[in-house]
């Protein structure tokens, strides 16, 4: 690019003016924001409860949820089988529907009428308006961003690794433990970071499942149908750096894991 | 011992058909066939990362047509290497040690020792993304031998080795194999198969075409198809009969004189290019001599390869020597000679 000729120009201003249309809202916010009221709402009990609940129940959601997506992932990822392109499909499909839609139609399936309602309110549980449940609103709609993410990773690992493993002696749990996964550190951290991230802003859907415990998205909402939008924003703004600081924090740990882990470049092989 | 019996796999397109092969306790062997003739997936087969669709699979005595890809005792070494590239040098070898759950200190002294064996010693603490092709090879290797496999399967080890470092790696097979280890060694390379097989077979088709030792696959091929994998350039279709007493095939061009023998009516008569013999003048000293032209002179490994053109094409090999000689040119008249006892018609 040693010239810039138009076509370089229109594409630099087309870029800056998408990233000043991401900024420009986030910053107006925060100029807006005095720093009394600001200090105010952190210290403001109710919001850090529903910080808090958002950010454990998304992680726990994340956390739990991963243990059998992930290896559904690597099944995705390695084997045809009949009727993929439909499993495909419905792992895709909360991603699509409308989050409040997603809402109802677990609603139905955990509320006391529900299959898993039923269940649970057999051992005395109510998942309805319980951690619980926004922890299976904010999966329903998130969980794609992971299996996805773990599957293009197990994907990208050559197979012949797997079956020198099993060659080596290995049994197929510990070549998945100790090849396939290391292997896709770096795609699973990120499907991860994706999915916590997607859970975590969910409103949609745990609006309609839990309105209380509040979380910090529903909150945010209840407030600016309440008192207008001055005592809404103070509350977005925390809401927002917090979710920034986490993810700059998960981001190094998860850079420094992976430098650890995987110091390869998957492609030069 | 290693022996196949009736394997047949249909995969995609492709099978392998009746696959009958048997190997000797420390024997060399090499499988010679394209790329897509089957050689690989025979390989995945004798390891059981694919199951046979018919036949039995022994290896010292034991059927393993059905056994545990962990529990073959089929050491497998991939054409890529399949080193894990999130694993130190030494993890790599010690992979397969620490499955069974060996003391830290044994695996160790285990690791060591193989390594020492295969001239890696240096590399142990290495990360494995910038080592050589020729050293990701010798990790692979003492990774498969410290699981004492009963036999090493070799996937063309040589595709992805610099031509200087090919001695090297044939001189580290010899090695193993003459620590007393079985081998089997896929490979499209004749001369692979020349420099180190005990025994050779001709793969084509998903078919086992000839096996023998070299000298009587590479002389005596029994098609077109292995003559071309035994290297020899110049075969013709020939109708052989018998006037006063002695043997000919002719081609539709050329009468040859063949020497005595039993010959079925027609057949594919070959000629080895280094049994050619070339001059200037017409010779008599073989009672073959052909006059041709040449019409191509390349530079080869040795030498020179030139064609001679007499109706049948012939590849001739010559030496720089030679070619400076008799200032040989294309578009020169030469006459090729060669004995009766070069001749074979298969």
């Amino acid at each position: 690019m040693d010239k810039r000729s138009t076509f370089h120009w229109v594409i630099l201003v087309f870029s800056s003016l998408v990233l000043l249309f991401i900024l420009a809202p986030l910053i107006g916010m925060a100029l807006d924001t005095s720093p009394t009221e600001f200090f105010q709402t952190v210290r403001d009990e109710e919001v850090q409860d529903s910080v808090w609940l958002t950010l454990s129940v998304a992680f726990m959601a994340t956390l739990i949820f991963s243990i059998m997506a992930i290896p559904f992932a690597w099944l995705m990822a390695r084997y045809d089988f009949h009727g993929k392109r439909i499993v495909q499909g419905l792992i895709d499909l909360p991603v699509v529907l409308p989050h409040s839609a997603a809402g109802i139609a677990l609603l139905g399936f955990i509320s006391r009428e529900g299959l898993l309602g039923k269940a649970a309110d057999a051992i005395g549980l109510n998942l309805v308006g319980n951690p619980l449940g926004i922890a299976m609103a904010m999966a329903f709609v998130s969980l794609s961003f992971l299996i996805n993410a773990a599957r293009d990773g197990f994907a990208a690992v050559p197979e012949r690794l797997e079956k020198a493993a099993m060659n080596l002696g290995a049994s197929p749990l510990r070549m998945f433990f100790t090849v396939s996964l290391p292997l896709t550190w770096r795609n699973i951290a990120s499907g991860f970071i994706m999915m916590f991230a997607r859970g975590m802003s969910e409103f949609g859907a745990i609006v309609i499942i839990a309105y209380h415990p509040m979380t910090a998205p529903v909150l945010i909402y209840e407030r600016f149908n309440q008192f207008g939008i001055s005592y809404a924003r103070p509350a977005s703004l925390f809401f927002i750096l917090v979710a920034l600081v986490i993810f700059i924090i998960i981001r190094i740990f998860s850079n420094k894991a992976n430098r650890r882990l995987t110091r390869v470049n998957l492609n030069s092989r | 011992m290693l022996e196949l019996r009736n394997i047949s796999k249909k995969y995609g397109d492709f099978s392998l058909k009746d696959i009958n092969l048997s190997i000797s306790p420390g024997e060399y062997f090499i499988l010679l066939g394209r790329s897509g003739a089957g050689k690989s997936i025979l390989l995945e087969l004798i390891a059981g990362l694919r199951s046979p669709d018919t036949g039995t699979i022994y290896l010292n005595g034991r059927d393993i047509t059905g056994e545990k890809i962990q529990r073959r005792k089929t050491g497998m070494v991939f054409q890529d290497y399949a080193i894990f590239p999130h694993l130190t040098v030494f993890d790599n070898i010690a992979y397969p040690l620490r499955i069974k759950h060996m003391h830290r200190d044994k695996i160790s002294e285990e690791v060591n020792k193989m390594a020492e064996n295969v001239n890696i010693l240096h590399l142990l603490n290495r990360k494995t993304d910038d080592l050589s092709g020729g050293e990701k090879q010798r990790v692979a290797v003492a990774r498969t031998l410290v699981t004492s496999p009963d036999i090493v399967l070799l996937d063309e080890p040589m595709a992805s080795i610099d031509a200087p470092m090919k001695d090297d790696v044939r001189q580290l097979l010899r090695k193993i194999n003459g620590m007393g280890i079985t081998m089997l060694h896929v490979t499209h390379d004749y001369s692979e198969a020349v420099r180190l097989a005990h025994k050779v077979g001709v793969i084509h088709n998903g078919r086992i075409l000839q096996t023998g030792d070299p000298e009587s696959v590479f002389s005596r091929p029994m098609n077109r198809f292995v003559a071309r994998f035994a290297g020899i350039r110049n075969y013709y279709s020939v109708k052989v009969y018998k006037e006063a007493g002695k043997m000919f095939a002719e081609s539709e061009y050329n009468k040859y004189i063949l020497p005595e023998g039993n010959y079925s009516d027609s057949g594919l008569l070959i000629l080895k290019s280094d049994t050619i013999n070339l001059s200037l003048k017409e010779q008599t000293n073989h009672d073959n001599c052909i006059r041709g032209k040449i019409t191509e002179i390349n530079r080869a490994e040795s030498g020179y390869e030139m064609f001679v053109d007499s109706g049948d094409t012939f590849h001739v090999m010559v030496s720089k020597k030679d070619l400076e000689k008799l200032s040989l040119k294309a578009g020169l008249s030469v006459f090729l000679s060669f004995s009766s006892d070069a001749l074979r018609v298969i």
